[in-house]
């Protein structure tokens, strides 16, 4: 309310204006030409009572129309159409949601999928939180480093990211090179199994776990670490009776979204899993572009919309609910 | 501050720092061996992969069709995106939290799913502008990350300012132009490069609507690794890599903005 009373202010309460808007618009030469274009829509825009909803219109349309619309239809499809022998047949429907449960091989991928985003939340978080305490409690420079290198693969392709992994887990890659050095004679090949895909996973979404972990530790007052090591904790216990519980308001935000991606990743999968083991993302893939099975692929994809709300209902809200009055010390 | 972080936490932050720039350092090495298959370590030197790369008119026609894409679908969000944050920010909206939901929902639903359903549309609408398909599918994932952006630097606006610029005589374009521009425009920026960023390496939204004519350049790095073996992949590796540093070079240095910030 004050907002709106705010912008008000300068543009109606002072009508008498010495100067008139043009006359000092050509007092600055050096202003471009957009900007007093955009100046002058303002001045236009600003101060009516539709200036909100005419802003907003356009995107709400835009996702309306591009998102909402095309997410509906396909869980619709979902549900009002299954695919026989190649030939669809309309009506309502839980075919394919039964199928998904009742083959073997699909629950086996679902189950898969499952595993590999639980594994990859898990291992993410267990390598983040020594890089998150290096953010939030370490010196600048140490805090940058970390950041720096741990959110600049971000901008590398996700393709590339998980070529490195596949150079890396090669027969003739640079693990295999680095265990012969150390003695291993017959190194294990990861490459194209469940173990190469969660690495390349934990690699390619750890950012995401390290960025709102840090950010929980960060907003711990440091005070309550010091009570603890003046009271004689070990730095061992300051970790897991202060640190560990006060920041896992930040774990579970960074869970819910590694379990998310994970959950939903198709490149990664194929390019370290090859096709010795599917997710989800792939089966969708192939339902679709290779069997032509819309209504399956639709199926499969709602299921996996579900998994993902569900997680962050599970990891958000529960978790945090359950988990409030440890974490009422913390800002 | 005296104590910082023990000794041990900084082994152990080392040794994973290490992992994380593994799979970046790697394909380097790799990329110089004068092999005509991968190995580790490179045996011999060579930038034949990389003449080789560098001459291939699919791979440039791939990277320039890129740069293309996310640019348009940068403006295009850009177009979207200031005003609705403007107005999410500034003014009353009824229904605000339906709408902020509705702009945030296309981070939540999976990427894969996103491409697919826009997919199963197009066709029904019967539609063949492959272009203008993937400039939609792109802008319904960046806009969220545009306007998330710019609203948080418009909350960062210092009202007084405006309100003692008034004051002083300036009328409500000069206000906007020289008071709250100044303030907006890192946001702006930040939510361009980082809209530039989404689209220039999405995979998830374009394996679905792309088409051999307009083939982005993760497709073509996706494909090259299902099919060759020499070191030419390394090669292309390593300049994707070395153009994300460059990238990161110059959001820090000479747009100013911290990655950290670009991210949150």
């Amino acid at each position: 309310m004050s907002r709106v009373e705010s912008i008000d202010v300068p543009t109606r309460s002072l009508p008498a204006h010495t100067v008139s808007g043009a006359d000092v618009g050509q007092e600055v030469p050096g202003e471009p030409l957009a900007a007093r274009l955009a100046g002058r829509a303002w001045e236009l825009l600003a101060g009516t009572r539709y200036t909100g909803y005419l802003l907003v219109a356009p995107t709400v349309l835009f996702l309306a129309v591009w998102f909402v619309w095309p997410v509906l239809t396909m869980v619709h499809l979902s549900l009002t159409a299954h695919v026989v022998e190649g030939v669809t047949v309309e009506g309502f429907t839980l075919e394919n949601y039964v199928r998904l449960y009742a083959s073997d091989l699909y629950f086996r991928i679902l189950m898969r999928t499952i595993r590999i985003a639980l594994m990859t939340s898990l291992f993410a978080a267990v390598f983040a939180y020594p890089l998150a305490i290096a953010i939030a409690r370490g010196g600048p420079s140490l805090a940058r480093l970390v950041t720096i290198t741990i959110l600049a693969p971000l901008l590398v392709n996700v393709v590339v990211r998980s070529y490195g992994w596949q150079a890396i887990l090669n027969k003739t890659g640079a693990l295999a090179w680095l265990l012969k050095l150390v003695g291993v004679s017959n190194p294990p090949v990861l490459l194209y199994t469940e173990w190469a895909v969660l690495i390349a996973c934990v690699h390619v979404y750890l950012p995401f776990m390290v960025m709102p972990i840090a950010g929980a530790i960060g907003r711990i007052d440091r005070s309550v670490e010091e009570a603890a090591r003046v009271a004689g904790a070990t730095r061992l216990a300051v970790l897991t009776r202060v640190i560990l519980p006060l920041s896992l308001p930040g774990l579970a935000v960074g869970v819910s979204l590694v379990f998310s991606l994970s959950a939903a990743a198709y490149v990664t999968p194929q390019i370290l899993g090859g096709n010795f083991s599917p997710l989800l993302g792939t089966l969708i893939e192939q339902q679709i572009l290779t069997l032509n099975d819309w209504p399956f692929g639709a199926a499969i994809s709602t299921l996996l919309i579900a998994m993902v709300l569900a997680s962050n209902l599970i990891f958000l809200k529960l978790v945090s609910r359950r988990f409030a009055r440890w974490t009422a010390g913390a800002r | 501050m005296n104590e910082t972080v023990s000794p041990l936490l900084k082994i152990v932050v080392g040794v994973i720092l290490l992992m994380v720039v593994a799979p970046l350092v790697v394909p380097l090495l790799m990329s110089v061996s004068d092999t005509p298959y991968i190995v580790f370590p490179p045996q011999g030197f060579t930038l034949k992969w990389y003449a080789e790369v560098l001459a291939n008119p699919e791979a440039r026609g791939s990277f320039l069709f890129s740069l293309e894409l996310a640019a348009i679908v940068t403006l295009v969000s850009l177009a979207f995106g200031v005003p609705c944050a403007a107005g999410l920010t500034r003014y009353r909206v009824p229904g605000q939290d339906a709408v902020l939901g509705l702009i945030l929902s296309p981070l939540i639903v999976p990427l894969i799913v996103t491409g697919v359903a826009l997919l199963q549309l197009f066709a029904l609408l019967g539609s063949r502008a492959t272009m203008l398909q993937l400039v939609i599918g792109h802008t319904v994932v960046c806009l969220p990350y545009v306007i998330r952006s710019v609203s948080a630097s418009l909350l960062l606006v210092n009202r007084n300012l405006e309100d003692a610029a008034a004051v002083l005589g300036a009328p409500p374009h000069l206000v906007a132009t020289k008071v709250i521009w100044p303030q907006v425009r890192p946001g702006i920026l930040a939510g361009g490069i980082f809209c530039f960023i989404v689209s220039f390496d999405d995979y998830p939204i374009s394996m679905w609507l792309a088409d051999g004519n307009h083939f982005p350049v993760p497709l073509y790095l996706y494909t090259v690794i299902e099919r060759s073996f020499d070191p030419s992949i390394a090669a292309i590796a390593s300049l994707m890599i070395v153009f994300a540093l460059l990238l990161v070079l110059v959001i820090e240095k000479v747009f100013g903005l911290s990655l950290a910030r670009l991210a949150s």
